[in-house]
């Protein structure tokens, strides 16, 4: 083989990787969302259900924090677009200097850290509230006016750089054709600059929405006694989990590429009525540095997804979740039987050796953490095993407990809390 | 100044001049600067609030070193030489984003070049799409998703096992691999997309005179490339550097139990800790240090700050 065909070969090879780092984590969790395993994996694969997308929806937390999500989105998009806009608009205006300065501010929002974003605007408000206003926790010191604030502080820049871009391409020529003919400025504005603008106030509004929508670290802080949707999430993840939240990650998934199939179509539209033009010999309205050849199979992959889905549905008839569940229950108490028999035999062993019994303490605790977690499918063997607990209780607490861990230890509270403690205490 | 603003009202009319002079006024004082310099000022001071709020504003509310003496030295009976916990924290999480970064690099730079010179057409674009779609899943659900994928009874372990490749499954997230898997993921866009504009505009006839002159692949990309595609890279590098140093959801998401970033440190100063002052300290320090640290990577490789973000 030349080498040039081991460079394509490697080249590809990296590429498949690449990309497989990219969807691999989305796809896995996608799946892990369908499965009926209260931990969300998808390695013991139980059953296919679609119970945490009910799960996800009755979530009383999650709902509440999408709804505030949605209204700080809102809020930031009517701040931080009029703020962009002016600023670009000024930034036009202005001279080399002056300009390179007031760029240099806008865009610091940008690179500083959203940690740093967020408590200079939650310390700021909540003094603007003790010194003006004279009370604590007045209209300032509030979780949506101080999240919109801080979002707003970096989007507007997002916003900025959006409309910068589109004037780029603005011709002056036209602002000075309608002055000549009379035109006041704000008929010049409204009449010329904002129609060229629309398409970019169209995509900050979005850009903007989507940034506050996924923001953490500035809300985080902000935010105060609210909630919003990711500050939620962060709570959920670490603090106990189940699969709902993949269940939302597929939902946020599908529009994604939902919208990107309406974006590209919209694209390929638009590059056709162009094209349209220019074939009449008009000119034409954006400046394309590098037209590409149309070439994405839109219509192919909706054909694809809809005959999947069909293809699930037909399988799905005679599918039944609860039948399923309790047949995995029960393969998983057989197997927590033998697990428990192998751990009476090694514990007897061990008895023999030490001729001493487990502390009483540790079964105590361990009993607990065993009721814990009794209502999850997969610990219905143990449910069983509670009968012979006076007997056996230390060997239960062991099984209880490696199965505790086997589930939720990475997520244990316990855990969480020796991160807490770590910190240096305050004085 | 008067004289320009004389002009810029004529030009503009009175609305439209108040709208842009007051709308970006109000960003840039009120929102940027002024909040800035609280937090600096705030960094100063004692933590009355929470300790006696009625000495606020008396005679002992003066400003002070000790929020910052207290992230080099620890409390004052504390027996080592140094605060041990915050200052191997702080240095950590600037060497691990510094990983972090030339891990994105070496990953992106040969993705951005086949991106803007090799691949063409319907599939160049296909791929960037595709590249845009995992940025748009929530920053926390990403994280969620290498949970998912390194959990002790995770994807990977499984696999692992189930091939006969471990006896045992690893605790990756106890060692930390989560944490900078998930952190390279998170900004992996963010270092393709300036390298990908700069090198797209690089002129194919460049590549292909070196190429005709004998020049090796290596030496092209050493010779024509790179120094061409220079204020991308730093620009992707700045955003990576700066974003993974002030990442809070993964660590708190993928860090192991005993593995602390810098900004979960200022968090719980915020949160459980009740000390707004000592957190906006330590808030400063990471950033002055992340800011300087940006300023002499572009003075090494002489990019101007204005190139950023574009």
């Amino acid at each position: 083989m030349t080498s040039a065909g081991v460079m394509r070969i490697a080249v590809g090879l990296y590429i498949l990787l690449f990309f497989a780092y990219l969807f691999g984590p989305l796809v896995v969790m996608s799946f892990t969302a369908f499965n009926s395993s209260e931990f969300p994996s998808i390695s013991p694969w139980n059953c296919v259900t679609g119970e945490w997308f009910d799960v996800l929806v009755k979530d009383k937390h999650l709902m509440g924090g999408l709804r505030s999500s949605l209204f700080v989105g809102i809020g930031v998009v009517l701040l931080a677009v009029p703020i962009g806009l002016a600023a670009s608009l000024l930034m036009t205006q202005l001279q080399k200097r002056a300009r390179s300065v007031v760029y240099t501010v806008a865009i610091s929002p940008i690179l500083v850290p959203g940690v740093v974003l967020g408590i200079s605007t939650l310390v700021f408000w909540e003094r603007i509230d003790r010194v003006v206003l004279g009370v604590e926790d007045g209209f300032f010191y509030d979780g949506y006016f101080m999240t919109i604030i801080g979002q707003s502080t970096f989007i507007a820049a997002y916003a900025m750089l959006v409309f910068l871009a589109r004037l780029q391409r603005f011709d002056p020529g036209l602002e000075e054709a309608a002055l000549d003919l009379g035109a006041t400025q704000t008929q010049v504005f409204r009449k010329i600059l904002l129609p060229f603008l629309k398409p970019a106030i169209a995509s900050a509004a979005v850009l903007a929405f989507l940034a506050s929508f996924e923001n953490y670290n500035t809300t985080v802080f902000t935010i105060v006694s609210e909630s919003t949707l990711t500050t939620v999430l962060a709570s959920k993840v670490r603090y106990g989990i189940n699969p709902s939240i993949s269940a939302l990650a597929v939902i946020i998934i599908a529009l994604t590429l939902l919208s990107a199939v309406i974006h590209e179509y919209l694209k390929r539209k638009e590059v056709k009525t162009t094209s349209a033009l220019v074939a009449e010999g008009l000119p034409r309205g954006g400046s394309e540095s590098r037209p590409h050849p149309m070439r994405i199979p839109v219509g192919a992959l909706t054909g694809l997804v809809v005959i999947s889905l069909l293809a699930g549905l037909w399988f799905a008839r005679g599918y039944d979740v609860d039948e399923c569940k309790v047949r995995v229950a029960e393969e998983n108490r057989i197997h927590f039987e033998a697990l428990k028999q192998q751990r009476l035999a090694e514990a007897k062993a061990k008895r023999e050796a030490s001729g001493e019994d487990a502390s009483a303490a540790v079964e105590a605790n361990q009993t607990g953490r065993q009721y814990q977690s009794i209502f999850a499918p997969t610990n219905l063997g143990q449910q069983v095993d509670s009968d012979l607990e006076t007997e056996t209780g230390a060997d239960a607490a062991v099984e209880a407990n490696q199965q505790g861990r086997q589930y939720q230890g990475i997520f244990d509270p316990g855990n969480l809390g020796k991160q807490v403690d770590s910190a240096p205490e305050n004085d | 100044m008067l004289g320009w603003l004389r002009w810029f009202m004529a030009r503009n009319g009175i609305a439209l001049s108040v709208y842009m002079l007051g709308a970006v006024a109000l960003w840039v004082i009120v929102m940027i600067v002024l909040p800035q310099l609280f937090m600096l000022d705030f960094s100063f001071r004692h933590n009355w609030q929470q300790i006696d709020p009625s000495k606020m504003g008396g005679p002992e509310d003066v400003y002070t070193f000790v929020n910052y003496h207290f992230l080099a030295y620890g409390s004052p009976n504390n027996p080592d030489p140094f605060n041990v916990v915050d200052v191997t924290v702080f240095f950590r999480t600037i060497i691990a984003a510094v990983f972090v970064t030339i891990f994105d690099l070496a990953l992106c730079y040969p993705i951005a070049y086949y991106l803007a010179q090799v691949a063409r057409g319907g599939k160049a674009r296909l791929l960037v799409l595709s590249l845009i779609i995992p940025f748009w899943v929530n920053e926390l659900l990403r994280a969620f998703a290498f949970r998912i994928l390194f959990g002790e009874e995770g994807t990977i372990n499984a696999i692992l096992v189930g091939l006969g490749l471990l006896s045992e499954p690893i605790d990756f997230v106890r060692e930390d691999v989560a944490l900078y898997a998930g952190l390279g993921y998170a900004y992996i866009l963010l270092m393709i997309f300036p390298i990908y504009n700069v090198v797209e505009s690089l002129d194919k006839n460049q590549i292909e005179a070196a190429r005709d002159m004998g020049a090796s692949w290596l030496r092209i990309h050493r010779r024509v490339v790179i120094p061409f595609a220079k204020p991308g890279i730093t620009s992707g590098c700045t955003m990576v550097f700066m974003l993974s140093a002030g990442a809070l959801a993964a660590p708190q998401i993928l860090g192991g139990p005993s593995s602390l970033w810098f900004t979960q440190i200022i968090y719980q100063w915020f949160n459980t800790g009740s000390n707004w002052p000592r957190g906006s300290a330590y808030a400063i320090v990471l950033m002055l240090t992340c800011v300087l640290l940006v300023l002499v990577l572009m003075k090494i490789f002489k990019v101007k700050i204005g190139e950023i973000g574009r």
